[in-house]
């Protein structure tokens, strides 16, 4: 059976709490969760199938703890895994790169191999540009906290009730 | 920023050690200098200016790793410590410039702390107004094309220094010719404690130059020192090698407030500010060297140990280090003029055939840039075909001296200066004249940047000298209004560090103006328009004539006043003078004071002690003009002499006005010259 692992910052608070409402989705003994902050490559092969946290910071950029993980995971095969990204960003504030972090994640995953699910539609959220966005679909889930958190949930379960599919596959 | 098409030479893994080690002694140092630097001013040292820069360590180290000095030429600003330390100053010169020390490198405790200069390495000095410096750099790179040198001009600069119109200028230029020059945004979000979002609708500043046909953007992380160093590496191979400008756009965070002045707490909350320190570049890059294992804890320790002896070290060297001198406060003012042999007084004796003004201005413009060949001259209307100069003053230069050396600059007054001023950084040799505008009249956008380099001298402490000549053609009679009218030199006469010339004949015109060229340092050289094609200003010119800075010429000799003039104004002077005469009335001195700044106190006061009368007479205002000043100089100097009181004739408190009627009642002449002269001598 597949092993399933949901990483995010445990330092976190927005982003703690969308991951806590998508471990509840999945159901708390499907996917354990890891704390980005001490990821190492062995964990991460470890498992088969994974649901990442990459909020976006500043204008544009991977939270520090992502970053700082890159070196490592670029030289990674990750062809026999699978990732969903989701990903807080603020459309109003920063709408000229909403939710970037979770585009740059796709890239450097899907360069080492690795397989993305998860794409959600663009409809329903208005900002001027995205690196998630890959057409008229996100390569992940892009929450905002910020101006449309009434539909976080939602999004939560209609998104781990697409990935669920993939991952138990 | 994951942008592709920048190759990844440095990164964690491949980075040699030794390298990683410099980084970080750099970085550590800087640090602790960072933090440190508050405690002198507590302790009343001094430093009492400190714009911190913890949050921009990664683009910092970066652009110092890039700076080759002495080939390079680098404009760091206010909060660019780390890029000092980066380029190679030590921690001693940058304590030195805090504590405002005589051997401070970069302006001998003349200029504020935290502004960090080797003008000998060309980490030149500049301003403290934001982004002023950018013209300098763009002007430098135009000399760095020029003499086809295959180094780079790096323009370092905060965010908000982007919503001054002289750095759109400045990016516009460099696009249009293609020049070689880095502009690196450290975009920390604030310009003190304003926002980004009330600087510019687009929060990515650097994209507001998309437009731009020549110039390439680039995005990093100014944060993480591997984006910075790879993202800087790009930026300057491409410069050089496509001969193009980049803008450099480094993400950063102000772990810290603006400065000392300002309190963050203010208008920061709580969770932004651990937001930003959260990200703290330096507490990265170590975890950095530790997780990948390049150093262990020990060595990082090893090193931290190193540096603070080598702070301390510093610390006590900067405190023994001697103060300025207050009678040094003189130096520099002025960068050293020519000195005549053949025309120390600047009077000759020759005689022939005489020349327009115009054409004396021509012909030596022309001479000396056929004697040096590191001339160089531009401003609106220079050259286009048969045209040179709003008044073909510089008609047939650029066939003569090619589109190189004589060319047309954009409408853009501060534009026009600030590339002079940065040009002539490039190498002491050269020397720029510019038409500062098309008129006088329109030169007030290049304040701003005329203010500045004002200061270049004296703020350098004698190491850097703005070799120029600012040609303005300037007053009135031309029936040509308020905008083609003001005489400008009263209100830049206030402004130390400037020479100040205003001939009224041929003869001082070239002489001035070839002085004005050969010398080092800035001259403001004033031509009375009026009088180009007037044949009362023709003279005999000899053609290597020189006239000293600071001397006045007789152009009359009298006995019962004096009369103090210069520009227009010494021509219907002198034509009251002769008339006066001609009626028995008296016999007036009148003395043609050609230059202004610096004034020939000893000619106005000795002919003065021989009259014992006088009156001031030029086409600028009474009130606020320059005879002001003359005045008060007569006024405390000489008033055991006078017989009579200090007439200034001159114009009202008025603009000038288009309509004819409307300029000779404002504009003064011979009548009221006539009138004034004759009421002193009857007094």
């Amino acid at each position: 059976m597949s092993k399933n692992a949901i990483i995010y910052s445990f330092h976190t608070q927005k982003s703690k709490k969308v991951a806590e409402k998508v471990i509840e989705a999945f159901g708390k003994e499907e996917i354990e969760a890891i704390n980005a902050e001490e990821l190492t490559k062995e964990v991460l092969e470890n498992y088969d199938n994974f649901v990442i946290s990459a909020p976006t910071w500043f204008d544009g950029e991977l939270p520090n703890y992502w970053d700082e993980f890159i070196p490592d995971l670029e030289e990674m095969d990750l062809s026999k895994k699978t990732f969903a990204i989701f990903g807080l960003g603020d459309q109003k504030g920063y709408p000229e790169n909403f939710c970037d972090a979770i585009g740059l994640m796709a890239e450097i995953l899907e360069s080492c191999g690795a397989k993305l699910v998860g794409e959600t539609s663009v409809e329903g959220y208005n900002y001027e540009s995205s690196k998630a966005q890959r057409g008229d679909v996100f390569v992940g889930l892009l929450i905002d906290q910020e101006n449309q958190a009434r539909l976080t949930k939602k999004r939560v379960s209609d998104w781990v009730e697409k990935i669920k599919g993939e991952f138990f596959n | 920023m994951n942008d592709l098409r920048i190759p990844k030479l440095y990164t964690i893994k491949k980075t040699p050690k030794e390298d990683l080690e410099k980084w970080y002694r750099l970085m550590t140092i800087g640090r602790a200098i960072d933090e440190k630097a508050p405690n002198y001013l507590k302790q009343a040292i001094g430093w009492s200016y400190h714009a911190p820069y913890a949050g921009h360590d990664g683009i910092q180290l970066a652009i110092g790793q890039h700076f080759d000095k002495n080939k390079d030429h680098l404009f760091p600003y206010y909060r660019d410590m780390l890029t000092a330390l980066s380029s190679g100053m030590t921690a001693e010169e940058i304590i030195l410039n805090g504590i405002s020390k005589a051997t401070d490198p970069s302006s001998g405790g003349r200029h504020m702390s935290n502004h960090l200069a080797k003008p000998e390495w060309n980490i030149h000095s500049v301003s403290s107004a934001t982004g002023n410096h950018t013209l300098h750099a763009v002007g430098v790179a135009r000399a760095i094309k020029y003499y086809n040198e295959k180094v780079v001009s790096i323009s370092s600069q905060g965010e908000s220094s982007v919503s001054e119109g002289y750095v759109y200028e400045a990016i516009t230029g460099a696009d249009k010719e293609e020049l070689p020059v880095i502009f690196v945004f450290q975009d920390n979000g604030y310009g003190i404690s304003v926002p980004k979002k009330d600087q510019t609708a687009q929060r990515k500043v650097a994209n507001n130059f998309i437009g731009f046909k020549n110039t390439r953007i680039i995005h990093c992380n100014g944060k993480d020192v591997f984006d910075s160093m790879n993202a800087m590496a790009e930026a300057k191979r491409y410069a050089i090698e496509e001969s193009k400008p980049v803008i450099l756009q480094a993400n950063c965070v102000r772990m810290g407030s603006h400065s000392n002045s300002d309190d963050h707490l203010l208008y920061r909350s709580d969770s932004e500010r651990n937001y930003v320190i959260d990200y703290d570049p330096l507490a990265k890059f170590r975890r950095m060297l530790l997780r990948y294992e390049r150093f262990t804890e020990e060595e990082l320790q090893a090193i931290e140990v190193d540096t603070k002896a080598v702070i301390k070290a510093a610390h006590k060297a900067a405190m023994a280090a001697p103060d300025p001198d207050p009678a040094s406060i003189y130096d520099f003012v002025f960068a050293e003029p020519v000195v005549s042999e053949k025309y120390p007084e600047g009077v000759h004796h020759e005689e022939g055939e005489k020349k327009k003004l115009i054409t004396a201005l021509n012909e030596t413009l022309k001479a000396e840039f056929r004697a040096n060949p590191d001339t160089f001259i531009w401003g609106q209307d220079m050259a286009n075909k048969d045209k040179g100069g709003i008044f073909n003053v510089s008609k047939g230069m650029q066939k003569e001296f090619g589109d190189k050396r004589v060319f047309n600059g954009p409408i853009a007054e501060d534009f026009i200066l600030g590339t002079a001023n940065g040009m002539s950084r490039y190498d002491e040799k050269i020397r720029v004249v510019v038409e500062g505008a098309e008129f006088a009249d329109y030169f007030w956008p290049a304040m701003e940047q005329y203010v500045d380099i004002s200061h270049d001298y004296w703020r350098s402490n004698g190491k850097f000298a703005p070799n120029i000549t600012i040609r303005l053609a300037s007053g009135g009679y031309i029936g040509g209004g308020m905008y083609h009218s003001q005489n400008i030199e009263g209100s830049l006469a206030a402004i130390p560090g400037v020479r100040i010339v205003y001939p009224s004949f041929a003869d001082d015109a070239a002489g001035l103006l070839r002085t004005s060229i050969r010398s080092k340092g800035l001259t403001m050289f004033m031509e009375p328009k009026a009088l180009y094609q007037d044949p009362k200003a023709a003279t005999v010119v000899p053609d290597d004539f020189e006239v000293p800075f600071g001397k006045a010429r007789v152009r009359r000799e009298g006995s019962d006043l004096t009369i103090l003039t210069y520009g227009n104004a010494t021509h219907f002077s002198l034509k009251a003078a002769n008339k006066l005469a001609e009626e028995g009335i008296g016999n007036i001195e009148v003395i043609d004071l050609r230059s202004l700044v610096p004034l020939d106190e000893e000619a106005i006061l000795e002919s003065i002690k021989k009259t014992n009368r006088v009156l001031i007479v030029h086409e600028d205002k009474v009130f606020g003009g320059f005879g002001g000043e003359l005045s008060a100089i007569i006024n405390e100097k000489a008033f055991e002499y006078l017989d009579a009181p200090i007439k200034r004739i001159g114009s009202p408190f008025t603009p000038v006005g288009f309509n004819r009627i409307l300029e000779k009642a404002i504009l003064p002449d011979m009548e009221k010259v006539y009138n004034a002269a004759k009421e002193i001598i009857e007094y």
